[in-house]
């Protein structure tokens, strides 16, 4: 198999597998190990892929950095080509991807009953749109499989939800979509200036870097591109559409949501928005740093007041990302390495936590905090697992989120040293509302509803999975941060950040 | 030098990941050996580190944080400072763990426990032996951590969990600023390596450095429990007495003053953040020495003495005098964890009573528990001879010979504390140990009275085991003079050992003037002795725990709540936080935010519902809607046209 | 060529707005609605025939037969609904007929 053909496979294996449950359709018992399976596949191949991506090859592939490309002609009448290229940011997002899908179908094994194989299919089916947006670099096809993972979010939410789901899932829809489509006219709208100006019709995202824009118009292209990351991040006021989503969708909904579509708009932005409109960009620093500081304390804040213990955790989600937000906003090789780790690990922790979440508002039937107390003494396994996640969550020094935050921080402060200073107080509000949360419902007396079940062999499996990625990115960050470092740099250094 | 460091290291924090891990599988005996021998055996490489110790040594174990320039790898740094801490810490915390063994017998959660304990080691030795800000950082949040899920420890009572919250929160606004301050020194030095940035001390300017100076002080300020982030230490004694001797008195609180004096190189060329440090520590001290006078829990006395001598620490390095802070500060982790452990005795032989009204004639019940206590408490008082004495001394002899109106007034403030000292540390001692033993419990106001051990015919003894941890640290407590005497008396050791550490601001004081003020801190503590002997010995006694059952008067009640700082912070912090969140959620996000989000979405589905009432299926409407439509566009082509 | 194309157009033009009006004014009637349809395409073919006539092609005429044809189709068609429709409600009042609205 040519190398290039890998990434095509990365991307559409989940898909194939979605072909693959069509003939057991009404046999869950089938399916549901079927889809795991292929959830599992696709993992192996990100990890044989991390393990065996040389160093970016020198002239190996058009651009300085990547590691794997492909690219054909698709319609050429407009010039839109089936470009894909997987480098460290790539590869990161990839890993995470593909883990986080697979922790997702396991935590959701037992959760689901009707309609179990539809439920596989929308996950694997949002897999290849998730994929694919990491991996294009022809705008257009990245346009098409950002829409393509909004669809199955929908109706995840809306067939197997809690509460006001179908509020939610629209909610969730219209907003995306209402960012997406000032996204399409925007692509549109560079695509034809680059046309104009070069002669060339392409939406070849290393062609259109290279765009001479006049200030103003460019401003309102990274207007409508910023908007529609934005709504995805979430950054303060749009993230309203978050706490709803969250907490009425299923557990696997709103592990997936927390840990990969979260990520897309922030990687959007490092991947398309900063690089293609620098000048634009920096114009509106200011008001990025405003809303990420906004965002951490706003969210952390409200997380406070929160009594759903989803609603609390989507809202911590608001605050993390804010870190995230930050670090791209400056702009400085630290900072963005940050974000990049912010992201991952964010995914990793706030993952655990809704499925930690999940798992028991699947026994209890409620996710009210004032229904739980001392299920330390009740279910200690489940227990420590939450403890752990939550430590992670408020950046305990030796666990994951910490690197992140820290370098996000140190890369912020360099460049702007009151938005870093702001964002730091961050560190104390978060605190507050994680150990309101780890007491409430871990100590004190016990108060629950009913006596519950501490956790299932395969609850604890992949808990400790989860947890022990956490610890080892919070101990020794040195792979991941390595393997961001050069995309990282070549970014940052193409646009002329801050060093 | 690299094995031993590492595995100073590696050995708590294996045990404590064990203990973690499968604590609650082993056998309880194999858990406990396992917790004592992992600190046991870190105590032995400690030695062994420094006893092969020549020059101070970086070790680099593996890359931690490392994006671009900024590389913060896990790297450990040897040198005196580090080895006498490394030292004291490893030896306080192995008597610790053999002492809570005996403790926690009956507790079931011994494997969460010894975990913690081992944990916290391993997080107190990484922040004593970091090289660089980001890795002291995370040994820094580490024992917080540690700290606040043992004060929780006994998580199912309500105020063990709040306090071990508070205490983290609080410490955490100290964080903060420390944070800031690193991450400012990676900005202006490009390197966070303690010992680079200690060289660059000329290169960084003058405002930049009362600012870092004022940072780290505020970060102190939490760890430390210093005014005015000192509310969480008296709270925090909810947690079990091990913990309370160990993190909350001999290791943990001093954590912000190794931090300054790790650091003073850098900031000791500001004389504003020197004066800042000096004024905090001698607030400091004065104020939870007044709130100790007037405790009724033990535990909590001691928690104010703790706070009123790391006060001295600070002002020891506010002096410039980091050997004597240093010095106070090994002989207060000894002599503290002494008293500590001996509370732990009195309140396990009173079966977990703490009142110190409530007690009486342990001296001739529990005598191996009272020699002991007897000694932490003349250390404490500052008595003539004892470690307690020489260390402190040496602090205020340093703020006497700074001179000037600030630190002139500093040094009286210090002896009226010294004084106080001595007043409330032999208020305990003549409280607890001294007069008949009660026999009719005294009602307490509000609280129900629980059965005393004295009447339900239950023994008063503490286990053997514990009441042995207590002799080495009384030892050590009274002998702790030796490590630096003053120079009339000999060698000063640890002035010399501790020399290399760059920047001590030494200075000497003739022999002369040195007696003469030690002569006088000496006589300050006879008086405290005295005054306390007047005050609560025989009749006296008998009088102040009848008079004990009554509400305490107002002056006695603003000191027993700590001058109401805690009530102050929560209707100036607590609330409004709370308030404004509920105030954030309900009003701006769900108001203000999401409804006009709402509210679009309804106008837009509105009109839609307007407009498709035009689509009412009556055919004469779509007629005229279609000729008036055409007549619209009949009329917009004349217009162009014409 | 006798009558001007003009004026042409302007006859078409007025039996058009005739039969419009018609349509509008009698628009609660079914049946007078389909007189005023029959009227407008009237005009319409006499657009088609005097276009044919002014550039000698066939192509008009030949519309206007077609146009024929398909009218008389179409009211044929149309009348037999009209009949059924009277069946079911007893009038030709259009507006009782609304049960397709949207």
């Amino acid at each position: 198999m040519p190398a290039e053909m890998l990434l095509t496979v990365l991307i559409f294996l989940p898909l194939a597998g979605c072909l693959l449950l069509v003939p057991v359709w009404n046999r869950p018992h089938l399916s549901r190990p079927l889809a795991l399976g292929v959830a599992f596949l696709e993992l192996a191949l990100a990890g044989w892929l991390y393990a065996a991506a040389p160093p970016a090859a020198p002239g190996g592939t058009p651009l300085p950095g990547f590691f794997l490309w492909a690219d054909h002609p698709w319609i050429g009448r407009f010039g839109i080509r089936y470009t894909l290229g997987l480098d460290g940011l790539s590869l990161a997002m990839v890993l995470l991807t593909a883990f986080i899908t697979a922790v997702a179908m396991v935590v959701s094994w037992r959760a689901i009953t009707e309609r179990v194989t539809l439920h596989y299919f929308l996950i694997l089916f949002m897999e290849t749109g998730i994929m694919g947006v990491f991996l294009s670099l022809d705008l257009f096809l990245f346009y098409l499989f950002w829409e393509v993972m909004l669809i199955p979010m929908f109706l995840l939410i809306g067939i197997w939800g809690h509460g006001r789901r179908i509020y939610s899932a629209v909610k969730f829809f219209l907003y995306t979509l209402a960012g997406s489509l000032l996204m399409l006219l925007a692509i549109i709208g560079l695509y034809l200036i680059h046309g104009a100006a070069s002669g060339v019709d392409t939406f070849a995202l290393p062609a259109l870097v290279h765009t001479p824009i006049a200030p103003a118009t460019a401003l309102w292209l990274f207007a409508a591109f910023l908007l529609a990351f934005a709504i995805k991040v979430p950054v303060f006021p749009l993230h309203t559409w978050l706490p709803d989503a969250h907490t009425d969708a299923p557990t696997a909904g709103s592990v997936i949501l927390a840990a990969l579509l979260l990520k897309t708009g922030a990687y959007g932005l490092i991947r398309i928005g900063i690089p293609v409109f620098p000048e634009a960009a920096r114009t509106l620093t200011p008001l990025l740093y405003a809303l990420g500081v906004i965002g951490i304390v706003y969210g952390s804040w409200v997380a406070f007041a929160q009594t759903d213990m989803k609603r609390l955790v989507a809202y911590s989600s608001v605050g993390h990302m804010g870190f995230v937000v930050l670090g791209i906003a400056a702009w400085t090789p630290v900072s963005v390495s940050g974000s990049v780790i912010q992201m991952v690990n964010h995914g990793i922790t706030t993952g655990a936590l809704f499925a930690l979440v999940g798992i028991l508002d699947e026994r209890a039937h409620t996710r009210e905090i004032a229904a739980f107390g001392g299920l330390w003494g009740q279910v200690p396994l489940y227990a420590f697992f939450f403890f752990l996640f939550s430590l992670a969550s408020l950046g305990l020094p030796g666990l994951n989120n910490f690197v992140g935050e820290f370098l996000v921080l140190t890369g912020v402060f360099r460049a702007s040293p009151t938005a870093a200073c702001l964002a730091f107080t961050g560190i104390v509000v978060t605190l507050v509302y994680m150990l309101r949360l780890m007491q409430e419902v871990l100590f004190v007396t016990e108060r629950s509803p009913m006596p519950l079940a501490d956790l299932t062999p395969r609850e604890g499996a992949v808990l400790a999975v989860l947890a022990l990625v956490a610890i080892t990115l919070g101990v020794y960050p040195a792979p991941l941060l390595d393997l961001v470092r050069e995309p990282v740099a070549l970014l940052t250094a193409a646009t002329g950040g801050t060093p | 030098m690299r094995l031993y460091l590492s595995f100073i290291l590696l050995l708590p924090l294996l045990g404590g990941i064990v203990n973690t891990v499968a604590g609650r599988l082993l056998p309880r005996r194999l858990a406990e050996w396992l917790a004592c021998t992992a600190v046991a055996a870190s105590f032995g490489f400690a030695l062994a580190a420094f006893l092969s110790y020549r020059t101070p040594v970086t070790v680099e174990l593996f890359r931690w944080l490392t994006a671009f320039d900024f590389q913060a790898p896990v790297a450990l740094y040897y040198d005196p400072l580090a080895a006498v801490m490394c030292l004291m810490v490893t030896f306080v915390s192995t008597l610790i763990h053999v002492y809570s063994v005996a403790y926690m017998a009956e507790e079931e959660d011994y494997a969460r426990f010894f975990a913690l304990l081992n944990l916290f080691v391993f997080a107190m030795l990484t922040l004593v032996l970091a090289e660089n800000l980001p890795l002291l950082y995370l040994g820094w949040e580490g024992v917080g951590f540690c700290s606040y899920a043992l004060i929780g420890f006994w998580y199912r009572d309500e105020k063990n969990a709040t306090a071990g919250r508070k205490a983290f929160i609080v410490t955490r606004i100290g964080d903060f600023a420390f944070g800031i301050a690193v991450i400012w020194l990676f900005r202006m030095c490009g390197t966070i390596s303690i010992t680079q940035i200690n060289g660059m001390g000329t290169a960084v300017p003058a405002g930049a450095i009362t600012l870092l100076g004022l940072l780290f002080l505020v970060g102190a300020m939490g760890k430390s429990a210093q005014v005015p982030l000192m509310v969480w230490l008296p709270d925090a004694m909810a947690g079990p007495t091990p913990v309370s001797a160990l993190i909350h008195a001999a290791t943990m609180v001093t954590a912000g003053v190794y931090l300054l004096a790790r650091m003073f190189p850098l900031i000791g060329s500001s004389a504003t953040a020197l004066a800042a440090i000096a004024v905090t520590g001698g607030v400091t001290a004065f104020y939870a020495a007044t709130c100790a006078l007037a405790q009724r829990d033990l535990k909590r006395a001691l928690a104010y003495s703790t706070i009123s001598q790391i006060g001295y620490m600070v002002l020891g390095v506010g002096c410039g005098a980091v050997t004597a802070a240093t010095f106070h500060l090994l002989v207060h982790a000894f002599f503290k964890a002494l008293l500590f452990l001996g509370a732990g005795c009195v309140i396990a032989a009173m079966h977990h009573e703490q009142d110190i009204f409530r007690m009486g004639g342990l001296a001739r019940r529990l005598p191996l528990t009272f020699w002991p206590f007897l000694a932490g408490s003349a250390c404490l008082a500052g008595f003539p001879f004892t470690g307690g004495f020489f260390s402190k001394d040496s602090i205020l002899a340093a703020a006497w010979l700074k001179g000037g109106a600030l630190y002139g007034s500093l040094y009286l403030l210090g002896m009226v504390t010294a004084l106080l000292t001595a007043i409330y540390t032999f208020r305990l001692v003549y409280l607890v140990f001294a007069g008949p033993p009660l026999t009719v419990p005294p009602p307490l106001m509000g609280t129900p009275t629980p059965t005393l051990p004295h009447q339900g015919g239950g023994s008063i003894e503490a286990p053997r085991l514990m009441e042995a941890m207590l002799i080495p640290l009384a030892l050590l407590g009274l002998c702790g003079g030796v490590l630096n005497l003053p120079a009339y008396l000999g060698e000063g050791w640890l002035a010399g050992f501790l020399a290399p550490v760059p920047g001590d601001g030494n200075m000497e004081a003739s022999s002369g003037l040195e007696m003469v003020l030690q002569g006088i801190a000496g006589v300050v503590a006879l008086i405290g002795l005295a005054i306390a002997h007047v005050r609560y010995s025989g009749e006296r006694r008998a009088r102040l725990i009848e008079a004990a059952v009554g509400p305490p008067s107002a002056m006695v009640a603003f000191f027993q709540n700590g001058w109401y700082v805690d009530a102050l912070y929560r209707f100036l912090f607590v609330r409004p936080y709370e308030a404004l969140a509920r105030f954030f959620w309900t009003r701006v996000d769900e108001g203000v935010v999401d409804d006009s989000l709402d509210r679009f979405a309804a106008l837009l589905g509105a009109t839609g519902q307007g407009l498709g009432r035009w689509t009412n299926g009556r055919v004469s409407v779509y007629i005229l809607s279609l000729a008036a439509g055409a007549a619209l566009l009949l009329a917009y082509l004349a217009w162009v046209v014409l | 060529m006798i009558v001007p194309l003009a004026h042409v157009l302007i006859l078409a033009g007025i039996i058009f707005a005739l039969g419009l009006a018609c349509v509008i004014a009698w628009r609660t009637n079914v049946i007078m609605m389909l007189i005023g349809i029959e009227i407008m395409l009237n005009a319409a073919m006499l657009v088609a025939v005097g276009g044919s006539r002014l550039w000698g092609a066939t192509d008009g005429q030949v519309f206007a037969l077609m146009i024929m044809a398909m009218t008389s189709a179409e009211v044929s068609l149309a009348l037999a609904l009209v009949v059924y429709l009277h069946r079911r409600k007893k009038t030709v009042n259009a507006d009782e007929f609304d049960s397709m609205k949207g």
